[in-house]
């Protein structure tokens, strides 16, 4: 038996180590992006081989990793039932590796992407929880280069996003330390208040939830949608696990009653909010950013419903939802570059379908799957949160129902405009269709495949990850 | 002697933090960020040990000193012209600075015994006033330099007073990794500038 290392040297010091070496080989760009691929996909995979007991007999060897390491005067443990979560966050950052060298928009994704999943990583894993505050405040600093790269001038969007992200940071630790003693205090009504207060602050900050929201769509407007797209999917996953964490841990919290309807008017808000304001949009840039704000909306209402099903809808919707942002990211960022223009307006979309069909069918089919419809991957999770809405209260669903009805008149528009082109370009456009190449059809046919067959087959991406929640004992039922 | 030191930092570190807002020329915002993270020493050195209170004022003057080698590099270096008259935008910074502070002063009283008990008064006063005119500097400012400044001072009265309630030297030790990263992002902000200004 050998004891090579720890769960925290794998997955965490050693990808930020191979995330510094790899920065070095920027210039051999092949072994660049394959390493940058290859890399999170190894993490990812022996994640899941680990996630039984953190043993592996390989080549008539026992492996056995420990589980956690002390940093100063406080732990950071990684026990195999939380390699599930690693494992997804690990073949997140691989997916977007994986077709980085098409969208061609920074040098350091590659590295920098590794660098700040090893860090999302470390935010789940930290303990005191609470002090993952910090390492989210280091990993917002740490996509600035990415968010705003160089040549490009950093406007409002990356000004808003890192003061939202740092007023975060000491709510946060202040709410922790405001409740470091609510479990024996007897007189803790106030204490649990404002420990209630600051915690849900914060987490509105972080996320950008409804009302102060107003980063989010000018982040995507002014930065490059692919590094975006995964900055904020990587975001909304791995603070929707933490949710879950700071939930399991305080019990004071978790029984509240008022929090269960705050969550769920919170959510019903967001979706509300995002769907109204996307059916106005004129910027194809901007959207990703309403899409991001309604899926806030929809975590935040399966963690309402927890104690009936909430937690599964969560885990089905969770790949569904990545593989939705992926494909709107890179259809976005496919447009931009092959129409050379960093704005997106509708306008200078207008006929866009008749010279890239094959992207433009990837961008609808992007947005009907994150909107719900039938037949694509997140509708039958969708599907069943939206039946347990009118149980509870009418209002409720009423705003989910504008919300979606406002994300699917953004669609239509959408379509009208890509569809039909300018009058005195209509001819030109109709006849002749710009060729995609026999990649791009292959890529778009598996990709619609996928959509339909995991639409109909759930349980295909849900079986993997049965396990997700298992360290969530106390909110399991 | 330590009484009289203790209060002497105290408020010139208030009055850099003012400065630093008031005035938005480099070299005098350099300054003036050195001499406010020099001052949390004694504050510090009053409850912590040496080793432990050295930390925070080393790590701000290694912020200072990156965005001085890289201001250096693009020319931002100049002399301080102290006469410069006063813009309308200086002058409501000042008053607003000010009238904060002394918001503060009135307010700290009733809520250091019910909110901070453990914290003194002063000391709550310095930490919240950094904090407020971190805040006031990252809302008046479009300048990702000044926003990287205005951060710093933020971070700076909030590390003060988390130092008070729970002392950690993990928290410590990642407070400092955030302040590096500041001081990096806003010499790439700094470089950055240069570069589209220059083509």
């Amino acid at each position: 038996m050998s004891n090579p290392g720890n769960t925290i040297v794998l997955w965490i010091l050693l990808p930020m180590v191979l995330s510094i070496a790899t920065s070095f080989l920027r210039r051999w760009k092949k072994i660049y992006h394959g390493l940058s691929m290859m890399i999170p996909l190894l993490l990812a995979v022996l994640a899941v081989v680990f996630s039984q007991n953190l043993t592996l007999n390989f080549a008539g060897r026992h492996i056995v990793l420990s589980d956690s390491m002390a940093v100063f005067d406080r732990t950071l443990q990684i026990t195999a039932n939380q390699l599930g979560m690693v494992s997804f966050l690990y073949f997140l950052c691989f997916a977007w590796n994986l077709l980085d060298p098409i969208s061609k928009e920074s040098q350091w994704f590659g590295s920098l992407s590794l660098s700040i999943t090893a860090l999302w990583v470390t935010v789940q894993f930290l303990n005191p929880f609470l002090y993952a505050a910090v390492v989210i405040e280091l990993i917002t600093l740490l996509s600035i280069p990415l968010l705003s790269p160089r040549g490009s001038p950093a406007k409002s969007g990356i000004i808003r996003y890192l003061s939202a992200q740092t007023l975060a940071l000491p709510l946060i630790l202040l709410s922790g330390w405001m409740v470091s003693g609510i479990e024996t205090s007897p007189s803790a009504e106030a204490l649990v208040l404002r420990g209630t207060l600051l915690l849900m602050l914060g987490f509105v900050l972080w996320l950008g939830i409804f009302p102060l929201h107003s980063w989010l769509p000018m982040l995507t407007e002014e930065s490059p949608p692919w590094t975006s797209s995964f900055l904020l999917t990587i975001m909304q996953l791995s603070l929707s696990f933490f949710l879950l964490k700071v939930l399991n841990q305080y019990g004071w919290l978790r029984n509240l009653p008022e929090l269960v309807l705050s969550l769920k008017w919170i959510g019903a808000l967001c979706i509300f909010s995002a769907g109204v304001i996307a059916a106005f949009q004129t910027n194809l840039k901007r959207l990703p950013a309403y899409f991001f704000l309604a899926e806030t909306g929809y975590i935040l209402l399966s963690v309402a419903f927890r104690g009936i099903g909430g937690l599964e809808i969560l885990r089905m919707t969770l790949l569904p939802r990545v593989f939705g942002y992926w494909v709107l990211g890179f259809s976005v960022s496919t447009l931009q570059q092959a129409l050379d223009d960093n704005t997106l307006d509708f306008d200078s979309l207008r006929g866009l379908f008749w010279r890239f069909p094959l992207t433009s069918v990837l961008l609808f089919s992007s947005l009907l799957n994150l909107i719900g419809a039938p037949l694509f991957a997140v509708f039958p999770a969708r599907r069943v949160l939206w039946n347990l809405l009118p149980v509870d209260v009418l209002p409720l669903s009423i705003l989910v129902a504008i919300g979606v009805l406002g994300m699917l008149i953004l669609f239509l528009r959408l379509f009208s405009t890509l569809v039909h082109p300018k009058q005195e370009d209509s001819q030109e456009l109709t006849e002749t269709p710009k060729k995609e190449g026999p990649v791009l059809i292959a890529a778009v046919a598996f990709i619609l495949l996928a959509m339909i067959v995991f639409g109909i087959f759930p349980d295909l991406l849900d079986d993997p990850f049965r396990q997700l929640w298992a360290s969530f004992q106390n909110l399991l039922p | 002697m330590t009484d009289i030191l203790y209060t002497l930092a105290l408020y010139l570190a208030l009055l850099s933090s003012l400065l630093i807002l008031i005035r938005r020329q480099w070299t005098l915002n350099l300054i003036t960020l050195t001499v406010q993270f020099l001052c949390l020493f004694p504050v510090l050195r009053s409850f912590l040990p040496l080793q432990v209170a050295i930390i925070q004022p080393l790590t701000g003057l290694m912020v200072t000193l990156i965005l001085y080698l890289s201001l250096i590099n693009v020319g931002g270096i100049k002399r301080i012209d102290l006469m410069l008259r006063l813009t309308s935008g200086e002058v409501f910074r000042a008053l607003a600075g000010i009238l904060l502070l002394s918001l503060l002063l009135a307010f700290i009283p009733q809520l250091q015994p019910t909110v901070f008990p453990a914290v003194p008064g002063s000391y709550l006063f310095l930490c919240l006033g950094l904090i407020v005119l971190g805040i006031l500097q990252i809302g008046t400012t479009r300048e990702p330099f000044y926003l990287a400044i205005g951060i710093l001072t933020f971070l700076c009265g909030f590390q003060l007073l988390y130092n008070r309630l729970d002392f950690s030297l993990m928290l410590e030790a990642l407070l400092v990794a955030v302040n590096l990263m500041l001081a990096m992002m806003g010499s790439f902000f700094v470089i950055k500038h240069a570069e589209e200004e220059a083509s």
